[in-house]
């Protein structure tokens, strides 16, 4: 058995509206190296978790309850693949925090698609990503993606909602009629040497704030996004080669004429 | 035969109607993998395509050679569970292929219906087109899919998984693959279209992959399914034939040695369906179940293609005689005849 850590650093700074967190501590992993946990453990650190309701939901809507060790959780094998929600949360009385993370974990086949887990109400208050990357994809820098704000199961309209880097962006809209915001996650990384991969981890998170009578929700979804690859890949480059290609073909088509024509 | 209706008309309205499906079908069938019809499709529809109803077979053949048996075999772990998703997955594949055998390529798949859709614009702008290749050609080329397939899609994932290659060629098929590129960018998705400078095999890749398919779509508006000839999809089917319930059939006449209709009606240049005199089930390797060989052919019954045992299609000298008619108003139909028959017209001469 083996454990990996999620070592991606957020600032405290990063973390406007909620106490709680998702961070971790250790050196950052490149993507590839988060990539290949191949169902293992997987440690989460969860700062000022203290007191924390912490849930993981699997992809087949089942949760398990999960302990704060040494300012993180263990995510156990569950065996089966799919997105798992970690989920946290600490009750004020006035005032409930929480923070959600969604996690792609390989195992044997759940058979049940992310939509069920991001239709499900996990929590009073919370940011769902509409959609979540596709099995096997994940956020990456100019990209647009978009979430839904919702209370009680209910899409909530005319709410600002921030979207923070762990890079330092900051970004803010406010939710339509259905509850719905898109942001163009910012290319933010610093240092990205055009033409060459980079294969570094960065957080964002998405935050928003709702009141109903005396009490306060605050709610987090956290993330990890990568370097866009755009950096590396060339479509121009790649529209001349088509072109060479079109160019060639139009050739040997031409000398083919003399000898297969009819 | 109804004076419009034909077999090849029917074929290219069912290409239509699988193209948008499995192009744009995710709509209704969901986003994710999951929400995938059967992950193993026994055609050319792309995962890369994220709106896309179905992805094929060749995509999780890679991976779990990468990251199942590969990874088993480097690692002394069970064989057994290494294997096992690729049974899973070809068990997959077989449940569909028995249905419609090879026909997945003729009618189905996305690629090979944009090839015959070039074809005709091909035809239509009055470019010459190779009605058939020479016998050497076609002897050469058939090899190479065989090559790409125990290659691209079973040797290199697998080597890559046991740590001999880099990542980068985990999935070398796909990265090659032009129904990657077409079908994303039907979608508005011009996001596969790049050279990749990460590294020599990525910059190889993407070079290849861009240059395959130019080349491809020049190639198709003159040469009659040039990728087909070479898709290791096509070898797939061509190993598991045998047990398809759709298959073309010969009852051969001693005419079938002369008139070779059937052979310069094929798109894949099979000469063996005019050749072979011995063979009752002569679908061939390179077949794709079209049933351009039987709408060609003018005797009675000698093609036929065979559900089971029960006869679909047959060929007719009734059916030939007008679908050679058909054909030839087909053809004689193009934009530069147009613009010839209108500039002769008076008063439609443009100043």
């Amino acid at each position: 058995m083996y454990r990996r850590l999620l070592a991606v650093v957020i600032s405290a700074s990063f973390l406007p509206l909620t106490g709680i967190s998702f961070a971790a501590d250790g050196e950052s992993l490149p993507a590839e190296a988060a990539h290949n946990h191949r169902g293992g453990e997987k440690r989460i650190i969860l700062e000022n978790g203290e007191d924390a309701v912490i849930t993981l939901w699997k992809p087949d809507l089942t949760t398990e309850p999960l302990t704060l060790e040494h300012g993180g959780v263990t995510l156990p094998k569950t065996g089966m693949d799919n997105y798992h929600v970690i989920l946290a949360e600490k009750d004020w009385g006035d005032h409930k925090e929480v923070v959600i993370r969604y996690e792609y974990r390989h195992g044997p086949p759940s058979k049940q698609s992310p939509s069920r887990l991001t239709a499900q109400q996990k929590t009073e208050f919370e940011i769902v990503p509409a959609p979540i990357p596709r099995e096997h994809y994940r956020y990456h820098s100019q990209q647009r993606w978009g979430f839904v704000v919702r209370f009680e199961g209910q899409p909530v309209g005319g709410l600002e909602v921030e979207l923070q880097t762990s890079n330092g962006s900051h970004l803010s809209v406010t939710s339509d009629a259905e509850g719905r915001v898109e942001f163009l996650i910012p290319d933010d990384f610093p240092g990205v040497v055009k033409g060459e991969r980079d294969r570094r981890l960065g957080q964002f998170s998405v935050s928003s704030e709702y009141h109903q009578g005396d009490r306060r929700y605050t709610t987090q979804l956290s993330a990890d996004y990568r370097v866009s690859p755009s950096h590396w890949q060339s479509t121009r480059l790649g529209l001349l080669i088509v072109g060479f290609g079109f160019i060639a073909g139009s050739v040997i088509g031409r000398v083919k004429k003399g000898g297969d024509g009819k | 035969m109804n004076s419009i209706l034909n077999l090849s008309l029917l074929r290219k309205l069912v290409q239509i109607g699988a193209f948008v499906f499995f192009v744009y079908g995710g709509l209704v069938t969901g986003y994710y993998l999951e929400d995938k019809i059967s992950r193993s499709l026994p055609a050319l529809s792309c995962a890369y395509d994220h709106q896309g109803a179905d992805l094929c077979t060749l995509i999780p053949i890679q991976h779990q050679m990468d990251h199942r048996l590969g990874e088993a075999i480097a690692n002394g772990g069970n064989l057994m569970m290494g294997i096992m998703p690729t049974l899973i997955t070809l068990g997959t594949f077989l449940l569909l292929f028995v249905v419609l055998n090879k026909a997945f390529c003729g009618w189905i798949c996305p690629l090979g219906s944009f090839q015959e859709i070039l074809q005709i614009i091909g035809q239509k702008l009055g470019l010459r087109r190779h009605e058939s290749l020479s016998e050497n050609l076609v002897e050469r080329i058939r090899p190479v899919k065989w090559f790409i397939l125990l290659l691209l899609v079973f040797a290199f994932p697998l080597l890559t998984g046991m740590g001999m290659l880099n990542h980068d060629l985990g999935d070398p098929f796909c990265r090659i693959c032009p129904s990657r590129i077409l079908t994303t960018l039907a979608t508005g998705d011009s996001s596969q279209i790049y050279l990749d400078t990460a590294n020599t095999t990525t910059i190889v890749t993407s070079l290849l992959a861009d240059f395959l398919f130019g080349l491809m779509i020049a190639l198709a508006l003159t040469v009659r399914q040039p990728f087909c000839r070479i898709c290791p999809m096509l070898a797939m089917h061509a190993v598991f034939r045998k047990i398809g319930l759709l298959r073309l059939v010969k009852n051969a006449t001693p005419r079938c040695d002369r008139c070779g209709l059937c052979a310069k009606a094929c798109p894949m240049d099979i000469r063996e369906i005019h050749t072979d005199m011995e063979s009752r089930n002569v679908t061939f390797e390179d077949c794709t179940l079209c049933g351009r060989c039987v709408e060609f052919c003018p005797d009675q019954d000698v093609l036929q293609l065979k559900y089971t045992r029960f006869p679909v299609f047959s060929s007719s000298p009734h059916y030939f005689k007008q679908r050679k008619k058909q054909q030839s108003q087909w053809q004689k139909r193009t934009l530069i005849g147009w613009f010839r028959k209108r500039s002769a017209i008076p008063g439609t001469e443009s100043s």
